[in-house]
């Protein structure tokens, strides 16, 4: 029961998040949004994805606010009430297949790999070949300069 | 609950917005609709759990370049041209360009 109005308000929020006229109100339904989400994945057993959501979303979501407050045109038009209210009826009745329609073909079989192994297995290697080449590239910079300047100051 | 049904609706959703939104920030809602689709599978209908978790900070990656550039050329757009409508960009890129070529010709004709 729980999952449903979870997905419910996820579809909802997303809803008003593209519908609504104030860059505000459609960030803070984003919001929304990303909270379901994290919301549903922590009850489907994805601790760590939750948290990676959330952390991602609230960095988003406080990008988009500054920018929608210092970059976008205000305008002096709000949503009105009975758009709000059919944007909600709009998004519940969206939402209702995900409800209803059943599950068919789902794995039986599940094998639960640990998100560390699965990680280094994915991208280890990379990610240590990746950080030496900027290790490399910062020590040099840095050698270039402390050497420019060691001339400046003999000059 | 059947998450894949779910993912679709918001697929649908995000593509609507991405379509229709001529507002750039709303275009970048629509993206991140979209790239919340597309990742919730990973975790939710995924037969090993570790796994779909590590594609999903690998594909949180992948977003957080798409956001950045969006947003890179919400600053751009908004600094040089002071707008974030799609719509109006070209028009303005191609006054911009009208009005060039005219200082042009007149900096030629006052060298002649």
């Amino acid at each position: 029961m729980i999952l449903e109005i979870l997905s419910i308000g996820l579809i909802v929020s997303a809803c008003l998040a593209l519908f609504q006229d104030e860059v505000h109100y459609a960030v803070g339904a984003l919001a929304g949004t990303f909270l379901f989400i994290s919301l549903i994945y922590a009850l489907n057993g994805a601790i760590y994805g939750a948290v990676f959501q959330f952390a991602v979303g609230i960095g988003t979501l406080t990008v988009l606010f500054l920018s929608g407050e210092m970059l976008s045109e205000k305008t002096k038009n709000k949503t009105s009430p009975k758009k709000i209210a059919a944007l909600i009826t709009g998004g519940t009745v969206l939402s209702l297949p995900a409800i209803f329609i059943p599950i068919t073909g789902t794995p039986t079989e599940t094998s639960a790999t640990a998100l560390g192994e699965a990680l280094w297995e994915l991208r280890g290697m990379d990610i240590i070949l990746q950080s030496i080449i900027v290790l490399t590239i910062s020590l040099g910079i840095f050698i270039v300069l402390h050497g420019r300047k060691k001339k400046r100051g003999a000059n | 609950m059947n998450f894949i049904i779910l993912s679709i609706i918001l697929l649908i959703i995000g593509i609507y917005g991405l379509l229709t939104n001529r507002n750039l920030i709303k275009v970048f809602i629509s993206l991140e609709l979209i790239a919340i689709a597309a990742t919730m599978n990973f975790v939710l209908f995924v037969v090993d759990q570790g796994l779909g978790e590590a594609l999903l900070i690998i594909a949180f990656s992948t977003d957080t370049a798409v956001s950045a550039v969006i947003l890179a050329v919400l600053v751009i757009l908004s600094k040089k041209y002071g707008i974030t409508d799609i719509d109006k960009i070209p028009k303005l890129i191609r006054k911009k360009e009208a009005i060039n070529i005219e200082e042009e010709k007149q900096d030629e004709v006052v060298e002649e």
